[in-house]
């Protein structure tokens, strides 16, 4: 724990944090929403109210009906799409710049991460995990990525040797060559935010869902969200697709080998919103 | 840098996942951009100068037949005849078509649950071992994501790998 604040510590510009969504999280997960204090809460953040009336009428997010205001949009499209949509826009805030270090583009990150957030989502609403937490932890899964990307810079052989020539994961060749890997760096970051310890451990072991008891369900849907995504094609940078396969995440959720394409299929279906939650700025 | 045609500018066509589309407008680069575990099928006639791109997700629409018949281009078993057929209503001919295949990455998997980039390359050589043809050029596996351009006025067949900047040459048709 100490070595990943050191490392962290360590870092010039952080992404910022978006630290709305634990607050809010935890507000929805209670059984009597306040919808006023949900309101509340978001209008304190102006640009953060504009973005997401603008997301509320956009064709394929929001309502047929104009919404002008945010107790409006809560009584229309109900608390989990309004949380859905600031969670993509507090997200998009952190994750949208360029990562060189994993040769990533501006935006390339980003529209990985909605991706696979909208596929874990789907995940979990059939296999009955927190809709709303899968979804945040889908955006947020890679969050590591952007601490580790300075360090990696200039390193590229390194890591293509580790992971071409001694066959190694990206995560195993992170923790050779720096002693942190990208998945408990994003964790620990996200912990020192106060996001809740499901969602932590979600992140920490996206790669070895497994790993993540007693919060492996949600970790299993955060690793498929993830496979679902590198396989429609949102899989950027160098070695996107150097990770384990993990047959145990399907196990976990009792999914057969055909819930993937399925699943690839219902993510297609939902392009248009992916396009609106990318296109944000 | 691409230079200006005679007839007119050249410009992208972009075709999305589960898509495909066919062109003999010399002036046109089809491209389907982060192939991942899909494959891009491309054909050309060098004759008709007719050329098309598939971007096939799945290998098979047994899955979800609804789904095929509203969006054949999204299967390998559906989206290829549909491939072929559309590029012989612009003259090609099938004895004539240079095909190509890109794509089909996959993961660091031994357990075979993840291995759809796999099962599309073995859907589409089935096709292909059935009807006789053969492919011209092809790049295919691996842990890498792909972006592909047929440039209908040349035939020339290029692609890009996801983190590198430069366009490679696949084939000259």
């Amino acid at each position: 724990m100490q070595e990943l604040d050191d490392y962290i510590d360590r870092m010039e510009n952080l992404p910022p944090s978006p630290r709305i969504l634990p607050p809010l999280l935890q507000l929805l997960n209670q059984p009597d929403v306040d919808s006023d204090r949900v309101v509340r809460l978001i209008t304190l953040d102006a640009s953060l109210t504009v973005a997401v009336l603008k997301l509320c009428n956009n064709a394929a997010l929001g309502s047929s009906v104009k919404i002008d205001d945010l107790g409006h949009a809560v009584t229309r499209l109900g608390f989990q799409q309004v949380y859905q949509l600031v969670a993509a826009i507090c997200g998009g805030r952190t994750i949208t710049p360029k990562q060189a270090g994993y040769g990533l583009d501006a935006g390339e990150l980003w529209r990985h991460s909605v991706v696979a957030a909208v596929a874990a989502q789907a995940i979990a609403r059939d296999t009955d995990v927190n809709e709303s937490t899968a979804f945040t932890a889908g955006l947020l899964h890679d969050i590591g990525k952007i601490v580790l990307s300075q360090a990696l810079e200039g390193r590229y052989a390194a890591v293509l040797e580790e992971v071409e020539t001694r066959h190694r994961s990206l995560l195993e060749a992170e923790k050779s060559l720096l002693g942190v890997q990208h998945a408990e760096v994003g964790a620990r970051l996200l912990s020192r935010w106060d996001f809740p310890a499901n969602l932590v451990a979600a992140v920490c072991f996206h790669l070895d869902p497994g790993a993540a008891v007693p919060h492996e369900r949600l970790a299993a849907c955060v690793y498929l969200g993830n496979v679902v995504s590198n396989f429609m094609g949102h899989g950027y940078g160098h070695y996107a697709y150097a990770f384990h396969g993990q047959a145990d995440a399907l196990r976990i959720l009792g999914l057969d080998a055909e819930a993937l394409p399925r699943y690839m299929i219902r993510t297609q279906e939902r392009y248009a919103e992916v396009e609106a939650l990318t296109c944000l700025r | 840098m691409a230079s200006p045609s005679i007839t007119g500018f050249q410009h992208k066509v972009v075709v999305g996942i589960a898509d495909l589309s066919v062109s003999n407008n010399p002036n046109v680069i089809l491209t389907t951009y982060a192939l991942g575990s899909c494959l891009g099928i491309v054909i050309y006639d060098p004759v008709a100068k007719v050329g098309g791109l598939l971007h096939a997700m799945l290998p098979d629409s047994t899955i979800d037949p609804a789904k095929a018949a509203k969006q054949p281009a999204m299967f390998i078993d559906t989206g290829v005849p549909a491939l072929f057929r559309a590029a012989y209503e612009m003259r090609a001919e099938k004895h004539r078509v240079h095909i190509y295949v890109v794509g089909g990455a996959q993961i660091m998997d031994s357990s075979g649950f993840f291995n759809i980039g796999r099962r599309n390359y073995e859907a589409v050589t089935g096709i292909f071992t059935r009807h006789a043809l053969q492919t011209y050029a092809e790049q295919v596996g691996g842990m890498v994501n792909r972006t592909v351009y047929l440039n209908l006025g040349t035939g020339v067949v290029s692609l890009k790998i996801s983190g590198k900047n430069e366009e490679v040459i696949l084939c000259r048709s």
